[in-house]
């Protein structure tokens, strides 16, 4: 005796399984920093810094702040931040401000980013070259993590730091955090 | 239920030629690949990357094999930046979890192993993370650099790890001393002295003979290093019948790693200890632990073997025997066999060793010439390696027999 519906259904599961394969980047995720962390971290640094009143009172006090932008510093635990996206979570930053408080800060790029923009014809949104103008202040964002990876999956949890310094005197004008814990369970071919 | 008829015995009949073409159907791109390899070996990066380039793009079940091979050829040529996008396309879907959804995990168990994303072994993991970290230390990017030589500690203790999670992740570590190293240099680069010096420490515990080339001051002092990849890692094998793998060559069988010796200019340099082999990915591969979809293709050559034996023996014994049944059975057996088959996908670029030589030179240009004794023809030399005041500057050195040189610095399609 033998199941005749077992062998359909088998040829059924053969073929669904050959057609309905997923690309080798469509299905997974890990627990990298993603494009969503990217957008909410921004929007919630630079709705800080907009409402943060030691900002508005040193705006105040000495005019339009002139400051330019670093990229991330990658302290976290094997969790790499190549250079593009480094740069993404500190220029995403400039720019929404200068797009919400144009009359506020004076925006200068570091000086490889400002050199590389430049290359790709982007000159017309830059700002000024940093060459040209001291800044008075620097944006930085220091991203540290607790990284952990053992046979049934690998856990993330990341703090990030932005900070507002006056570089003269070193003392920090504005600084906020961003907090995440991202886990990834391990399947059965993982 | 119903029984067996012809009706049904075409079915099977027709799930074996089905696993027999899905064994047998070797595609366009496969072979691509092998070219690539071969030009690999015969020293022609330039011809390799070419058909590596687009194989790496497409998002297939060879997606990070690919883009793994395509790395060590552009690094190879010093092509660093698509090295470096090659190696980190790879990583991302390394790192990543439930990749194989979607179709696959069941296609792989039920049909072949092939139709799996191929993520590599533990030790092709961990070499993944090793050359990316390679690269950005290449490139003075030490805080990435020391991220992928963490990584790549991951990638070995999760490989340990079993299900008795005891501290077994040492002993594979203790043939990894090599990520400890690249990661003391990087956190020393940092300013992080205290780190790298538990990292130096640590290598010189899992490897007592690497004290000299883990040395902190000797790292510190070094302004020029060279990366030197030596032979050619553990190829995956098959038994007759193709269900199980195991790595060939082991250590013994292959002998002792030869060590190299160095000329600056011409005059042989004093290494005083460093050139010993901080890696040895066959010692490695021997460590592999079986995966569970090993113990299914075990199972479903056993059951393969056992429904033709069935076949056979109700075709022979039984005189009234329906032969349908019995050329069913033995069909579904074929079947079976046809699909246990082994994933024998492998990167075949991963040398034996690599040698980390960090040495101290005057500043300005200079001829180096890797060379190994104890194999006859096998050195390299470069013309005019530019070895800076401060800081340190790192070359890739691939030992092939057909790559002698002179090559001179820098290569034409060099990016920095």
């Amino acid at each position: 005796m033998f199941p005749t519906n077992f062998l359909t259904a088998a040829l059924v599961v053969c073929s669904f399984s050959i057609c309905g394969c997923t690309s080798a980047v469509q299905s997974g995720h890990n627990t990298a920093l993603s494009g969503m962390d990217l957008k909410s971290m921004t929007d919630q640094m630079a709705a800080s810094i907009a409402s943060n009143p030691e900002i508005r009172a040193a705006i105040a006090a000495r005019g339009k702040l002139k400051v330019v932008v670093e990229p991330a510093q990658n302290e976290m635990t094997a969790e790499i931040l190549p250079r593009g996206e480094a740069e993404a979570f500190t220029s995403r930053v400039r720019s929404l401000l200068s797009s919400h408080d144009p009359g506020e800060f004076i925006w200068i790029m570091n000086r490889d980013e400002f050199y590389d923009l430049r290359r790709t014809e982007r000159e017309d949104s830059l700002g000024p070259s940093p060459d040209a103008i001291e800044p008075d202040y620097a944006l930085t964002a220091h991203f540290r993590s607790l990284t952990r990876e053992n046979s049934t999956g690998r856990s993330s949890a990341y703090l990030c730091v932005y900070e507002l310094t006056n570089l003269k005197d070193r003392t920090v004008l504005w600084s906020d955090k961003y907090e995440v814990e991202k886990r990834a369970v391990k399947a059965f071919l993982d | 239920m119903r029984s067996l008829t012809p009706n049904n015995s075409f079915f099977i009949l027709l799930m074996a030629v089905c696993a027999g073409f899905l064994q047998g159907c070797e595609s366009q791109s496969v072979r691509s690949a092998e070219n690539a390899v071969t030009d690999y070996y015969m020293d022609d990066y330039a011809a390799a990357e070419r058909i590596l380039e687009p194989l790496a793009r497409k998002t297939d079940e060879n997606f990070v094999l690919n883009n793994a091979r395509l790395g060590s050829v552009a690094l190879a040529r010093y092509d660093l930046n698509t090295a470096e996008d090659a190696f980190m396309r790879a990583y991302e879907v390394i790192n990543s979890v439930g990749v194989n959804n979607g179709g696959r995990t069941l296609g792989a168990t039920v049909i072949s192993e092939n139709i799996k994303v191929w993520k590599g072994e533990p030790f092709e993991r961990a070499m993944v993370n090793f050359y990316l970290g390679l690269i950005y230390y290449m490139r003075h990017d030490y805080n990435n650099a020391r991220a992928c030589f963490e990584n790549a500690a991951f990638k070995l203790r999760d490989y340990g790890e079993g299900a008795d999670k005891t501290d077994a992740y040492r002993e594979q570590e203790s043939d990894f001393a090599l990520v400890y190293l690249m990661l003391g240099k990087s956190l020393q680069r940092l300013g992080r002295y205290e780190d790298a010096q538990k990292a130096f420490d640590r290598t010189v515990e899992l490897s007592p003979f690497l004290a000299p080339v883990a040395d902190a001051r000797r790292n510190q002092r070094s302004n020029i290093l060279l990366a030197v990849d030596f032979g050619r890692g553990p190829l995956k094998a098959t038994t007759a019948s193709g269900a199980i793998v195991g790595f060939v060559p082991t250590p013994a069988e292959e002998g002792p790693i030869p060590l190299p010796i160095v000329a600056v200019d011409g005059r042989q340099v004093d290494l005083d200890g460093i050139n010993r082999p901080p890696v040895d990915l066959l010692a490695l591969a021997q460590d592999r632990r079986w995966q569970s979809i090993d113990t299914i293709r075990a199972v479903k050559s056993g059951l393969g073997a056992a429904l033709i034996a069935g076949g056979l023996t109700y075709g022979a014994v039984d005189r009234h025997a329906n032969p349908y049944i019995a050329l069913g059975l033995i069909a579904g057996g074929l079947a079976m066999r046809a699909t246990s088959h082994a994933d024998i996908r492998q990167w075949e670029m991963l040398p034996r060793t690599t040698f980390i030589l960090p040495l101290s030179l005057p500043p300005g240009r200079h001829d180096v010439t890797v060379d190994f004794p104890g194999v006859p023809g096998l050195y390299q030399e470069w013309r005019g390696l530019d070895v800076p005041a401060q800081g340190e500057a790192t070359y890739y050195f691939r030992m092939l027999r057909y790559d002698n040189g002179p090559h001179t610095w820098p290569p034409g399609n060099t990016s920095p």
